[in-house]
């Protein structure tokens, strides 16, 4: 079966930035689908091609088989969300989610009937005739959101619609977002940069770097099986081996050689072969740190090494370590390990500063990733920058690009 | 200059509309004039009545400076470097120097009392502000004409400050007078100086409280802290914050001074006369218009001078800006962070 | 800091001061039967007495707003289409199209009275009310244009792309969206205008003819003859108190509107703090 919204070959340039290349993939009726990537990514340029605020330089979008690329926006039947509600300040709640009615010239009767069901859907029944600047941000983002979907899009944009809220209000919206979407089983595209956002709302996610989808996938895959350095780095924390597939183990697993660690337990779901050089990614609360030496009751798939804590932040409900294993601590491993706090956890004598302590990890809990770039190390949380003289400077330079970036990509706001 | 750079800063924002720019390549002939006749339609009629009865009669006035002056009153044939010639004579190079300084000493005035009034209204309370700027503006609501004429009342050898300052006062037993009777204010350059303060002060008080509106006034506290004098504080941390006022409100002085007609007309003498006068004399009551004509040109030149440099200056620096920007963008992270991403390797085997 | 502050307000209402004794001895004046006002010589309505019987005068004030109203209504128009090109479109075009609405907004009035003047003669068009509404419009387009793209600068743009996006044709976005709310900068440009011309001496000092003197022209042929002047007196003193009234006026309005924005703004604060209060335990309250 096609896919309800499909973008095939989509790319789009300002200038000498190509904001999205080369972008395919589709999104099913009904899907709660969310862009995910950092500002700058070409998320928001392509959710504005899908509106039709911009026009792609190549490629295709299809909408219910139907070719939408060159439609203006007021004939495509897709409805948006602004991030800045971007409500009409002259014109009253109830004129406001009307506009779109109006325009088409609907009878008065079944205007005014559709305006009071989507009052009664966001909960504004009372608010109808107060103006847009009497009303508090949690509710212009509802009155929004009403008169997008009062016109009955077959896709409805959000664009950060939860970005300009403060966090108390984000959270609820969330659950009310949630609600709507099962109520009104509209194909919902949602574009944040917020991963627990995407997370927590939506059935897919694609998360995008430079104007490239790097995977498409439920959250839960995403999270667990992250298929670059990008998406790992990008989507919680993480750590990052270097190695080669040294044996395979039981058909399933393999083991790594890793320089200056020594021999890693993985794994192996891709089946790469013997003599490969492989990356993995383990995330910092699959790692344990005991003071004694854990006893291995898998069969060796417990990774088992000596590390010393050298770095501990307390955070409430877990505390993240970072542990180093080597001498030398110019030259040596340092991994972050996120430890929950559980009753048990408080009978045994607290890991502090300078412990010499057990770093232990479950075999399936590392992950091979398909393509790694050295630079995504840059966004992992890392307690101590590195000495490297022009770090700074790289820092500065990166900074400047993603904002010209972003200037290109939202352009308009 | 100051609009100039608000226009820049906000060039991004009607975005819609600009949307389609980049596809008027593919739109094809008929596209393309459809697209720009939107343009067309809204730019043509204020750049035709701009085009008709601004540069039009602009590049008349300059052409006509090279035409010789016939005798009944008209203009006559052929081109000529005449009044040139003419306007070189003695007798106008005192009236432009006139001009000059007296446009200059009164925008010198204008800033030198505007800094501290801009300073008093900005650290007033912000509630107070919008009606302390209120009675800034208000006078000058009434007619310009009218404010012009009071002074000239006031100076006025039976006005009310003659009046005061000729009269003899006896102070402590002694007798003594501000003024000899026989002294006028008026007519004199001085009172044209006066007049022009009074007038252009607001414009310079405006845009140096627009910026000091927006000075960090914390970092005269920490001026003082750091053992500096007021005097000091003032000229070397407050003035140079409010640079970008002092220059609009240089520009919103100068040029109208220089262009100053009625203020010398009324209260100024035969020998307080500027550019704007003679203007006046040989184009209405003389009919000399060739001549008007070149002097018009003169005070165009003058007049386009200083915000010229200003937009020079302030261009050149927006170029610069954005090169920096397009730099930065193209040299993105690949280059620069390689050897930054040490997580694995605290730094590198040396 | 305390001294620095002190002297500046000192200056200031010393300014103040400078910029109020004229006026105010203008209008004491008025009432004064002495001619020259140097000092009182008694209370006396007789110079507007003396204003009201000429009927120069009206006819000059009559004069200057037909001019005033004419002026501001095509200036409103192509100065708002000036604008709205300008915001629009970011080519060379409008750049020039700027430039020539900006310089000609510095540039001193003289230049323009002399340059029209030399234009009206060489065209030969006769000097009249006509080549002094030409005048007006021309100096008066710049300062709309100005005015309302200071508004469109501070404009909302996904606004239109809202619109846009519920359907409304570019058309529809323009009368329903975009012109509503641009009318505060027109209406600003407009009254702008109006005082502008009335107000405006020296560029129609050039280009009037006979019988087409407006009010400051007449002025300052009354003040040149140093006839009548505790009759100008008696003039000013009126129309300030007109200006001031409107001004005030205006104020009022614009402060109603703000106000009403403030407690607007005041409520939905208020509204947000328990909103969010409630809506953080969400799941208690709603379910």
């Amino acid at each position: 079966m096609a896919d309800f919204l499909q973008f095939q070959g989509v790319t789009k340039r300002f200038g000498p930035l190509t904001a999205v290349n080369h972008v395919t993939f589709g999104v099913q009726k009904g899907e709660f689908f969310s862009l995910l990537g950092p500002s700058g990514c070409g998320k928001t340029t392509l959710l504005r091609m899908l509106a039709g605020f911009d026009r792609p330089d190549e490629g295709k979008i299809l909408l219910d088989g139907k070719d939408i690329t060159g439609l203006p926006p007021d004939k495509r039947q897709v409805n948006t969300v602004f991030q800045n509600y971007a409500l009409f300040p002259h014109l009253s709640i109830r004129d406001n989610i009307a506009f779109g009615l109006r325009l088409r010239r609907l009878p008065r009767a079944e205007i005014d009937e559709r305006v009071d069901e989507m009052l009664g859907l966001v909960q504004l029944r009372g608010h109808a005739s107060k103006k847009p600047t009497q009303l508090s941000g949690g509710q212009k983002q509802r009155v929004a959101i009403a008169r997008a979907l009062v016109l009955k899009p077959q896709v409805l944009l959000l664009d950060e619609p939860l970005a300009a809220l403060d966090l108390k209000l984000r959270q609820h919206m969330q659950i009310e977002l949630d609600e709507i979407h099962d109520r009104v089983g509209i194909t919902f595209v949602y574009v944040t940069h917020d991963q627990g956002e995407a997370m927590g709302l939506a059935d897919r996610i694609a998360v995008m770097r430079n104007g490239v989808v790097e995977q498409i996938d439920p959250p839960a895959r995403i999270y667990e099986s992250p298929r670059t350095s990008f998406v790992a780095a990008f989507i919680g924390d993480t750590n990052f081996f270097e190695g080669t597939v040294s044996r395979i183990v039981d058909h399933d697993y393999c083991d790594v050689d890793v320089e200056d660690l020594g021999t890693v337990r993985c794994w192996n779901d891709k089946h790469i072969r013997a003599g490969a050089k492989v990356y993995l990614s383990v995330r910092p609360e699959k790692l344990h740190l005991t003071h004694e030496r854990p006893v291995d009751l898998h069969d060796g798939k417990v990774n088992v090494f000596p590390v010393t804590v050298y770095q501990k932040v307390y955070q409430g409900a877990w505390t993240r370590f970072w542990v180093r294993h080597g001498e030398n601590a110019d030259d040596c491993w340092e991994l972050s390990v996120l430890q929950v706090h559980s009753r048990y956890l408080l009978d045994t004598t607290p890991i502090s500063w300078d412990d010499k302590v057990w770093l232990s990890w479950h075999a399936d809990d590392g992950y091979m990733l398909e393509n790694y770039d050295e630079r995504d190390e840059t966004l992992l949380n890392h307690p101590t920058e590195p000495a490297v003289p022009d770090a700074p400077a790289a820092t500065v330079a990166e900074n400047a690009a993603s904002a010209a970036q972003e200037v290109l990509d939202g352009s308009g706001r | 200059m100051a609009a100039d750079v608000d226009r820049a800063g906000a060039g991004a924002t009607p975005a819609v509309l600009e949307a389609p720019a980049p596809a008027v390549r593919r739109m094809g002939l008929l596209g393309r004039v459809r697209h720009h006749g939107a343009e067309l339609l809204l730019t043509a009629p204020s750049f035709a009545w701009m085009t008709v009865f601004f540069v039009v009669p602009t590049v008349l006035v300059l052409l006509l400076a090279f035409r010789p002056t016939a005798l009944d009153g008209g203009v006559g044939h052929g081109w000529t470097l005449q009044t040139w010639r003419t306007i070189s004579n003695p007798n106008y190079p005192s009236i432009v120097w006139r001009t000059i300084w007296l446009s200059f000493a009164a925008t010198a005035l204008s800033i030198g009392i505007g800094l501290p009034c801009a300073f008093a209204m900005a650290r007033i309370k912000a509630q107070w502000r919008p009606t302390f700027v209120g009675l800034v503006i208000l006078p000058f609501w009434t007619s310009f004409l009218i404010r012009v004429f009071a002074w000239r009342l006031l100076l006025h050898p039976e006005g009310a400050i003659s009046t005061f300052l000729h009269s003899t006062w006896t102070i402590f037993g002694w007798q003594f007078r501000f003024l000899e009777p026989q002294t006028t204010l008026l007519y004199n350059s001085f009172a044209v100086l006066l007049v022009m303060v009074y007038t252009y002060l607001p414009f310079a008080i405006l845009p140096l409280y627009a910026a000091a509106e927006k000075f960090d006034f914390s970092l005269l506290e920490a001026a003082f802290d750091l053992g500096a004098r007021p005097w000091r504080v003032f000229w070397r941390i407050f003035v140079p914050g409010v640079r970008a006022g002092v220059v609009s409100a240089v520009m919103m002085v100068l040029i109208p001074a220089l262009g100053s007609y009625v203020i010398p007309d009324l209260v100024g003498g035969p020998n307080s006369e500027m550019v704007g006068n003679k203007i006046y004399q040989r184009a209405l009551p003389d009919r000399n218009l060739p001549h008007a004509s070149a002097l018009s040109a003169l005070l165009m030149l003058g007049v386009l001078l200083p915000p010229g440099v200003a937009w020079l200056a302030t261009r050149k620096r927006h170029i610069g800006a954005t090169d920096t920007d397009v730099v930065s963008a193209m040299s993105s992270p690949a280059s620069n962070l390689g050897n930054s991403g040490g997580r694995r390797r605290n730094g590198v085997r040396s | 800091m305390k001294r620095l502050q002190r002297r500046s307000l000192a200056t200031f209402w010393t300014v103040l001061f400078f910029f109020y004794v004229p006026i105010l001895v203008l209008v004491v004046n008025s009432f004064n039967a002495s001619k020259f006002g140097g000092a009182w010589k008694g209370f006396t309505f007789k110079w507007y007495e003396k204003l009201f019987a000429d009927h120069a005068i009206w006819q000059a004030m009559e004069n200057t707003f037909a001019i005033a109203l004419g002026a501001t209504l095509a200036s409103v128009v192509l100065g708002t289409l000036a604008a709205l090109a300008i915001s629009r479109w970011k080519g060379k075009i409008q750049s020039l199209h700027y430039g020539l609405l900006y310089t000609h907004l510095v540039l001193p009035d003289i230049l323009m009275g002399i340059s029209l003047l030399l234009f009206f003669i060489s065209v030969g068009l006769d000097l009249s009310l006509f080549t002094v509404f030409l005048a007006h419009t021309t100096f008066c387009v710049s300062y709309v244009a100005m005015a309302v793209l200071g508004r469109l600068e501070n404009f909302d743009g996904s606004l239109l792309e809202a619109a846009s996006d519920l359907g409304a044709t570019p058309w529809q976005t323009f009368w329903k969206v975009q012109f509503p709310l641009l009318l505060p900068g027109i209406a600003a440009g407009g009254l702008l205008a109006f005082t502008l011309s009335i107000d405006d001496f020296v560029i129609t000092f050039f280009v009037n003819g006979a019988g087409s003197e407006t009010l400051p022209v007449k002025i300052y042929g009354m003040i040149k003859r140093s006839r009548d002047l505790p009759k100008i007196n008696a003039l000013s003193t009126l129309m300030m108190c007109v200006t001031v009234l409107a001004v005030v006026a205006s104020r009022m309005m614009q402060g109603l509107g703000t106000r009403q924005q403030q407690r607007d703004a005041r409520a939905a604060a208020s509204a947000a703090s328990p909103a969010s209060r409630q809506e953080g335990q969400g799941g208690r309250v709603r379910r």
